[in-house]
């Protein structure tokens, strides 16, 4: 976005943020619906491939945009699989805001000692164990830890897939280049 | 492209608790397997040996769970997505199959019920 002369600096910072939000979160809209697409080795696996634009966000985004994506990803996800006004988007939103912070905390604290690929074994890893508490809390009781496993195999398969993509995305891209350029100016 | 020291760290890091959890999971005595149904009203436990078909109730409706030949399978549920059904056959300790809609869960255990916690003298 070109602002206009009339705008002063920090509004066009504004809606260079929201502009961003906009667009990854309509990705994160896209992506859920792919996911829904894709069949499953496993009954209630998940390939996480909505959590892109929140991977790539993170060095775009302060905190409060970033997790304003992170929820606008939880809608998404919960409106394309139909359960948002069921409790089965408790699911969704635990497990994606704790990895959305869970990543965001790993990025500042490491810096660039940790790559797109750890971060997201981080987010994955932690989403899918909030999930697994949660339907210990909710659900299934002590059974539950039966689940966690192949579920925690899982996330770290799909965690490390997604941190490569990220990875190669967040260093070729023009446009992931020109967005953090904005974000640091 | 190649990771880092740390994202190698936080591999070896994920690693090592999915295999605490495989152990502690999996690790038991197969030779008394039994069927644990976790519904909303409830628990029950079944011996694999006899079949048998066993309605659980949930919010959503019945859920069907049968036992035939040591196996363990979802016959049929009120949910939308049918991933229990879709599950199959469930037969050794540790596995599980659930319904999360409506809320059912079930599971096989192995072992007496006294050798269900893991300590480290058994390795």
């Amino acid at each position: 976005m070109n602002g206009l002369s009339t705008q002063g600096p920090s509004e066009a910072r504004w809606r260079d943020k929201a502009d961003i939000v906009a667009l990854l979160g309509a990705f994160c809209f896209f992506l859920s619906a792919v996911e829904y697409m894709v069949p499953k080795p496993l009954p209630f696996m998940r390939l996480g491939i909505a959590n892109l634009p929140i991977l790539l966000a993170i060095d775009l985004l302060p905190l409060p945009w970033f997790l304003l994506l992170a929820v606008v990803k939880v809608v998404g996800m919960s409106v394309v699989s139909g359960s948002l006004f069921s409790y089965i988007a408790l699911f969704s939103l635990s497990g994606t805001m704790v990895a959305a912070m869970v990543m965001w905390g790993s990025r500042k604290l490491l810096g660039h000692q940790v790559s797109a690929i750890g971060v997201s074994i981080l987010g994955a890893m932690t989403s899918n164990a909030a999930q697994i508490l949660l339907a210990s809390v909710l659900v299934f009781g002590e059974a539950a830890r039966l689940i966690a496993p192949p579920f925690l195999a899982m996330g770290l398969l799909t965690g490390a897939v997604l941190g490569v993509f990220a990875e190669r995305f967040s260093r070729t891209s023009i446009w992931f280049a020109r967005a953090s350029g904005s974000h640091d100016a | 492209m190649r990771p880092k020291p740390v994202d190698l760290l936080i591999i070896l890091a994920a690693l090592v608790v999915i295999a605490m959890s495989s152990m502690a999971v999996y690790s038991g005595n197969s030779a008394t397997l039994r069927a644990v149904i976790t519904g909303s009203g409830g628990e029950w436990v079944f011996p694999l040996g006899a079949d048998r078909r066993i309605p659980v109730n949930g919010p959503l409706g019945t859920t069907w769970v049968e036992i035939h030949g040591k196996q363990v399978h979802v016959t049929d549920s009120p949910c939308l997505n049918k991933t229990c059904i879709a599950s199959g056959d469930i037969s050794a300790a540790g596995q599980w199959l659930a319904c999360l809609p409506n809320r059912v869960f079930v599971r096989i255990e192995g072992g007496a019920a006294d050798e269900r916690s893991v300590d480290a003298g058994a390795f």
